[in-house]
């Protein structure tokens, strides 16, 4: 076997093994504990800095938890609960802003400024390009030819 | 080629001005804009049955038909020892009439550091606790004071985050009053 076909039977294995982890079935959904965890982790806590509902020990934290597992218990779904907090406290709880409405400012300006700049910075460098940085002026002519004259 | 130049730098001018117009436009027209106003304003106020300092309890379902003052507090808290004259003067002018009611619910304090409180400044309104946070939650507080004024069906017709003062206090009295 060359060692062409050992680098293609490799690279067979490695594919093969990277799409069976990602497409593999995840397993059973995810417990209501998990659930909790994961919704609260999204969630500002209201009443303290920095922390998230799933990080926080106030009492609002815990009563959030609490009212998480509640929801979730009553079969609510994570994007209704997600929508009820954002009722009872504004879009401001969210630790992401949503990507529709408004929100979607705040993901568009900066991929839109990237995407601007990235197209003005290729602008820019395709046309120095074309056009050289130094031009010869008469007077360099003429000392260049002079100096071709005395050669 | 100069041209080409200024005509990318125009448009792209005219897409930031686009999108600066709509999100000004756009903040302008959102209610939650308002920070000094709870998000629940205009909806049905969370139903609550509480123990109160005096070892009874308050229940909201008891106090519909009545044009509700709901103000959460603590006795740590410095805007809330702020407020506290407003609140007594505030109530004492409207006690009298049979269709007020007014709770101060207590948000993250300790009995005793209440008693305390209430014995040395006095707190002529109904002073209730809320074990587990769920009143202050269910209201969507993010801190302290905060106060609710509640329609006698039961609507959060105002609401004030932060201290408030007398005039605020009857402003929102009269908005609740006058929606029955």
């Amino acid at each position: 076997m060359s060692a062409r076909a050992w680098a293609c039977a490799g690279l067979v294995v490695v594919v093969a093994i990277v799409l069976t982890i990602v497409l593999w079935p995840r397993s059973a959904t995810p417990s209501t504990s998990a659930r909790v965890e994961s919704i609260a982790s999204e969630l500002r806590c209201p009443d303290c800095e920095s922390q998230s509902i799933a990080q926080s020990s106030t009492p609002t934290a815990r009563a959030a938890r609490a009212d998480i597992r509640r929801r979730i218990e009553a079969g609510q779904s994570d994007a209704d609960i997600r929508q009820a907090y954002i009722d009872k406290f504004g879009e401001s709880i969210l630790w992401k802003p949503e990507s529709g409405g408004i929100g979607i400012l705040v993901w568009g300006l900066p991929v839109a400024a990237l995407i601007l700049g990235g197209a003005g910075l290729a602008f820019a460098l395709a046309r120095w390009r074309r056009e050289p940085r130094l031009h010869a002026t008469d007077a360099d002519e003429r000392l260049v030819e002079q100096q071709r004259a005395a050669e | 080629m100069r041209h080409r130049v200024r005509w990318i730098a125009l448009s792209a001018a005219v897409i930031v001005a686009a999108l600066a117009v709509v999100l000004a436009l756009q903040v302008g027209d959102d209610p939650r804009a308002d920070a000094s106003r709870s998000q629940l304003t205009g909806t049905i106020a969370p139903s609550f049955d509480l123990p109160t300092l005096d070892g009874t309890s308050v229940r909201s379902a008891d106090l519909r038909g009545k044009v509700v003052l709901v103000n959460f507090w603590n006795s740590w808290c410095a805007p809330c020892q702020e407020e506290h004259p407003a609140l007594v003067e505030f109530f004492e002018r409207h006690a009298d009439e049979p269709g007020f009611a007014m709770v101060g619910i207590v948000r993250h304090d300790t009995r005793e550091a209440i008693r305390s409180f209430v014995d040395e400044e006095g707190v002529p309104y109904t002073v209730a606790f809320d074990p587990g946070s769920r009143a202050a939650f269910d209201y969507g507080t993010r801190g302290q004071p905060e106060t609710y004024a509640l329609a006698p069906d039961g609507v959060i017709e105002a609401s004030k985050i932060g201290p408030s003062s007398l005039g605020q206090l009857e402003q929102m009295y009269r908005v609740a009053k006058g929606s029955a």
